[in-house]
């Protein structure tokens, strides 16, 4: 029941309920013109663009490389082998004679696989952790700090030598190490996120009408805490791509013949006083990819991250 | 503004025509269109407006501060000779600070608390090389001592934390004071004090203003402190000045629709105690739209169909005033406007038949008797080996209180005087130490969760920030909804039933779909009734429900707490520190010090015949909005002690000024008089 005015003194409100200097569409307008704006922001800013288009150039390489590939990626060519770039090998072959452009479309196939899983498995997972320690008690919070300290005091690398020596190389190794030491780099950022909404009036709010811990954290706390988190992720994705190539480069990830841009680069080095345009082909898509989500996640943060406000 | 008061040699500091507009997202604000103040010399000018009206970027115009999105589109302050908006940064710099100087809001944030206030206040000087630093300490001391801090020449090698709340407002203040401005400026400087505090700024304030001969702008949106500090005084709406005048002239005399219906609405001017206070129908306009007419005729109960195309003249009346209406001169002249005094002017709700005779039950709705409640300060181990043995502050101490269904009861006290946490422990979410807290007959102190949560359902809170209070990434409908879902209420049409509460609550419908931040607090604030309404609830515990909110707001949100009461037999426990409003709205009023309740009892007699000396304190330390009923001195002096040092007789015998010795030695127990009141006093007044 709706009151009318003459009984409570509120003001003369129209049919549709709205005082008379707002129209529904105004309001309608406003939410939606915040994310207009935004997104207007994101595509005027020249880094965001550039990212974006350099991170959908890998994105469709990769997903693509079956139909763009001009060779079957170990497809041997032994008359052209270590050949520079001609009209038949764009971007020359290697010592076997296989075409490094179609290696590197396949090897992008692999930089996607370990960056898309091994990002967004760490996420989940380190997103989980850190509000766990966040919002749980204390000595549970400790515990996990410790945790995430101890994985992190690893160095990459000769966490990934100790293992193999163990398991011998594969990608499935390499995914899990990834995975492992960049859980605490979410889980720290989320716990930090999570302890200072811990106590804000709207937290407080939700115990109070009684809201279990589940329910308070998955639908209060994450949303506040993933918008950082996916930056995070964005700016994420070269170092994994460049750990992926770097414990390929050492022998340590994928196995041959499996093309990969760690595996290019690796064959390339042997050879690179005769043929250095291995080397430069697959060194290029490292760079483009690292560049393009960098450009994107800076540009999502400058856009997005309410504390890279500028002026008063 | 009258032409002949803006060449007067006593014109110190001029602002004309100046308009200003920030660039945002959602297209240009005018923020301020076309102000002309002039700021007449060794004259207290206070400057009141809502939120949204523009007060403060005046304020940081003059100075040169706004923000970086702002631009200036028009007009100039001058100051001397000098084009303050076209002055080079240098030269800026050379007159903030030493000819014009500003106290700040908050005490907490404006000071740096890494230096002591020695170092700070020797950077202020810094323009002066040829002062000895010896000199410049002298100075600083001397300030301090001006402004009430006791032992300044030790005080000053102390830190911003070692001060409190109040006496950092004082530090502030002799900060601004130090390098003798010729105009100080005061951004709401009573806005984060408590009222006994902020009597004493006010008085310090006008102390220091008449000693100094210094001219003082002070902005604020409180029009108590504005009546009892001011000569002059400025009223703005939406980014246009619409009245200004002389203190007596605007609150005896107001001529602006608005301005008459701001005064009718403070909760301090109205004297007849009703549970229905006026309000101002609708919000502030929309400042990005282009504005036509006058800017209050939207909201404006005597609008004309001229006041929405044309521009209102400035209507003159004496040397220094104007208003801006319609009504006062030209073709729509009104000779019957302004009305007298006591004929309201806004709307009002039925009085009288809102409230329900009372549900007689002889069992209270919540029962809280001698409950207690500590906060651990040092761990075990640290006691243990400081050898502490006192490891605790009472935060809540022995506190007993009654609240019946349909029934307020109003909890007033300063800011540490445990009245959030004694709300908190009532609904669980603070543990408490003893005592017992009943609800419908039920001890639920310290009651396990899961035992709890289906009493959740009967008790809910409304939280002091309006907006904070809400999780920014839910849309309204959700929030509004949510508790139905986290109690698992099935065989409902959510949907239907945000409609349903929406309409509660007089939230138009289509902000069904917006987020906590696209609301105005007083829109947040709904949102946080119908959250607390949705299950139906017997108790709510309303923290602080007015704060943050426009005096024009507050009335409806109040209106709406007591139509709801009416309606479903609510029980009320209001914890605020603003008497004013309480007065109106509380049948039962208790009043905390320091975690103890010193007076309780009902309101109307609390007001008529205070008790203990700390509640006549309070009652006397609300400002009036009145110039004629200004106090001549301030009733106590001095701050709330620290819960650390605990006094060990009465809690109030430092301040109080009828302290004898037994009030010092013993703690005066809790006594019940003949017509149920009950004090803690030893030596009552009558």
């Amino acid at each position: 029941m709706n009151p009318s005015e003459s009984e409570t003194g509120i003001p003369a409100v129209d049919a549709s309920g709205l005082p008379d200097h707002v129209t529904e569409a105004d309001i309608r307008e406003s939410a939606a013109r915040e994310r207009r704006e935004k997104l207007r922001m994101f595509l005027t800013n020249w880094q965001g663009l550039t990212g974006l288009i350099l991170v959908t150039l890998f994105f469709a390489s990769a997903v693509f490389a079956p139909w763009l590939a001009p060779y079957d990626p170990n497809a041997l060519d032994v008359p052209a082998r270590l050949s520079g770039p001609t009209l038949e090998h764009l971007a020359g072959t290697d010592q076997l004679g296989r075409d490094t452009l179609s290696r590197i479309l396949y090897g992008g196939r692999v930089a996607l696989y370990i960056a898309a899983i091994g990002v967004s498995v760490s996420l989940v997972i380190g997103l989980i952790l850190g509000m766990i320690a966040g919002f749980g008690p204390r000595w549970l919070d400790n515990l996990l700090l410790l945790v995430f300290d101890t994985v992190r005091s690893f160095p990459t690398i000769v966490l990934a030598l100790a293992t193999v020596a163990l398991t011998g190389p594969s990608l499935g190794v390499v995914l899990a190490i990834v995975i492992i030491t960049s859980i605490p780099q979410y889980a720290r950022v989320a716990r930090t996120a999570t302890l200072t909404l811990r106590n804000t009036d709207f937290i407080l709010a939700e115990r109070s009408l009684g809201a279990s811990m589940t329910r308070t954290l998955l639908h209060h706390v994450m949303p506040n805490v993933i918008g950082p988190l996916l930056i995070l992720a964005a700016m994420e994705v070269p170092v994994v791509v460049t750990v992926e190539a770097g414990l390929s480069f050492l022998g340590l990830g994928v196995t041959p013949p499996t093309a990969s841009w760690g595996t290019i680069l690796n064959e390339g080095y042997l050879v690179i006083r005769d043929a250095p345009w291995m080397v430069i082909a697959g060194g290029i898509p490292l760079i483009l990819t690292t560049l393009g989500f960098t450009f994107l996640g800076e540009a999502l943060r400058d856009i997005f991250d309410p504390r890279m406000g500028k002026g008063r | 503004m009258p032409k002949d008061a803006l060449n007067s040699p006593e014109t110190l500091l001029d602002v004309r025509n100046l308009s200003v507009e920030f660039r945002t997202p959602r297209g240009r604000v005018k923020a301020l269109r076309d102000i002309t103040i002039p700021i007449r010399k060794n004259r207290i000018i206070g400057i009141v407006g809502e939120s949204g009206s523009g007060k403060s970027t005046v304020l940081w115009a003059l100075l040169g501060l706004l923000a970086k999105n702002a631009d200036v589109t028009g007009g100039e302050v001058r100051f001397g000779d000098r084009d303050l908006l076209h002055a080079s940064e240098a030269q800026l710099r050379a007159t903030r600070g030493e000819e014009i100087s500003v106290v700040f809001q908050d005490p907490m944030t404006s000071q740096i608390p890494v230096l002591t206030y020695g170092r700070q206040m020797l950077d202020i000087l810094y323009r002066r090389p040829n002062v000895s630093a010896a000199e410049k300490r002298r100075m600083a001391i001397e300030m301090l001592g001006k402004v009430g801090i006791p032992d300044p020449d030790k005080r000053i090698d102390q830190y911003p934390h070692h001060f409190s709340g109040g006496m950092r407002q004082r530090a502030g203040i002799a900060m601004a004071l130090l390098t003798g401005p010729q105009l100080l400026l005061a951004d709401e400087p009573t806005t984060a004090l408590d009222v006994t505090m902020e009597a004493q700024i006010i008085h310090l304030l006008q102390d220091l203003q008449k000693e100094l001969e210094a001219t003082v702008v002070v902005v604020s949106h409180n029009l108590g402190l504005i009546a009892e500090l001011c000569d002059d005084v400025v009223v703005m709406y939406a980014g246009e000045v619409i009245e200004a005048g002389e203190v007596h002239e605007i609150f005896h005399n107001a001529q602006h629709p608005y301005t008459r219906a701001l005064l009718e609405c403070d909760p301090a001017r109205i004297d007849d105690v009703s549970r229905k206070l006026p309000v101002i129908p609708g919000d502030i306009p929309d400042l990005t739209k282009a504005l036509s007419g006058c800017i209050y005729a939207p909201r404006c109960q005597r609008a004309l169909p001229v006041c929405r195309e044309k521009l209102p003249p400035d209507v003159a009346r004496g040397e220094m005033s104007l208003a801006r209406c319609h009504l006062l001169d030209g073709p729509h002249h009104d000779p019957s406007w302004p009305p007298p005094l006591d004929v309201m002017t806004v709307g009002q709700g039925v009085v009288g038949a809102s409230k329900p005779a009372r549900v007689k039950t002889d069992k209270p709705l919540l029962e809280v008797s001698d409950l207690n409640v500590q906060f651990e300060t040092v761990g075990h181990l640290r006691a243990r080996l400081k050898g502490i043995t006192q490891r605790h502050v009472d935060a809540v101490l022995d506190v007993s209180l009654l609240v019946a269904p349909g029934e307020t009861v109003g909890l007033v006290g300063e800011s540490g005087s445990g009245k959030t946490t004694l709300g908190r422990c009532v609904l669980n979410l603070v543990q408490a130490q003893a005592g017992s807290v009943r609800f419908e007959g039920q001890e639920i102190r310290n009651m396990p969760e899961s035992r709890f949560k289906p009493l959740r359902r009967d008790m809910a809170m409304m939280f002091q920030d309006p907006v904070g209070s809400l999780s920014p990434r839910k849309s309204v409908r959700a929030l509004i909804t949510e508790p139905f879902q986290i109690h698992g209420v099935t065989g409902i049409d959510l949907d239907a039933e945000a409609e349903r509460l929406a309409d509660m609550v007089r939230l138009p419908k289509p902000f069904l779909s917006r987020y906590p931040h696209e609301l105005s607090g007083g829109q947040a604030r709904r949102v946080g009734v119908a959250r607390a309404l949705a299950l139906n609830p017997k108790l709510i515990i309303a923290d602080e429900p007015t704060a943050g909110l426009d005096v024009s707001v507050q009335g409806e949100i109040l209106n709406l707490m007591a139509d709801l009461q009416a309606e479903h037999g609510l029980g009320y426990l209001i914890i605020t520190h603003n008497l004013p409003v309480v007065r109106h709205i509380a049948d039962r009023l208790a009043i905390m010090y320091l975690g103890r309740i010193v007076e309780e009892g009902r309101t109307d007699e609390l007001f008529g015949r205070p008790v203990h000396p700390y509640t006549q304190a309070l009652v006397e330390g609300v400002p009036q909005p009145d110039p004629d009923r200004r106090r001549v001195h301030v009733s106590i002096s001095g701050e709330v002690p620290s819960l650390l040092n605990r006094p060990k007789g009465c809690d109030f015998a430092g301040r109080c000024p009828f302290a004898q010795d037994l009030c010092r030695a013993e703690k005066p127990p809790h006594v019940k008089m003949a017509n149920g009141r009950r004090h803690a006093c030893h030596f009552p007044l009558d």
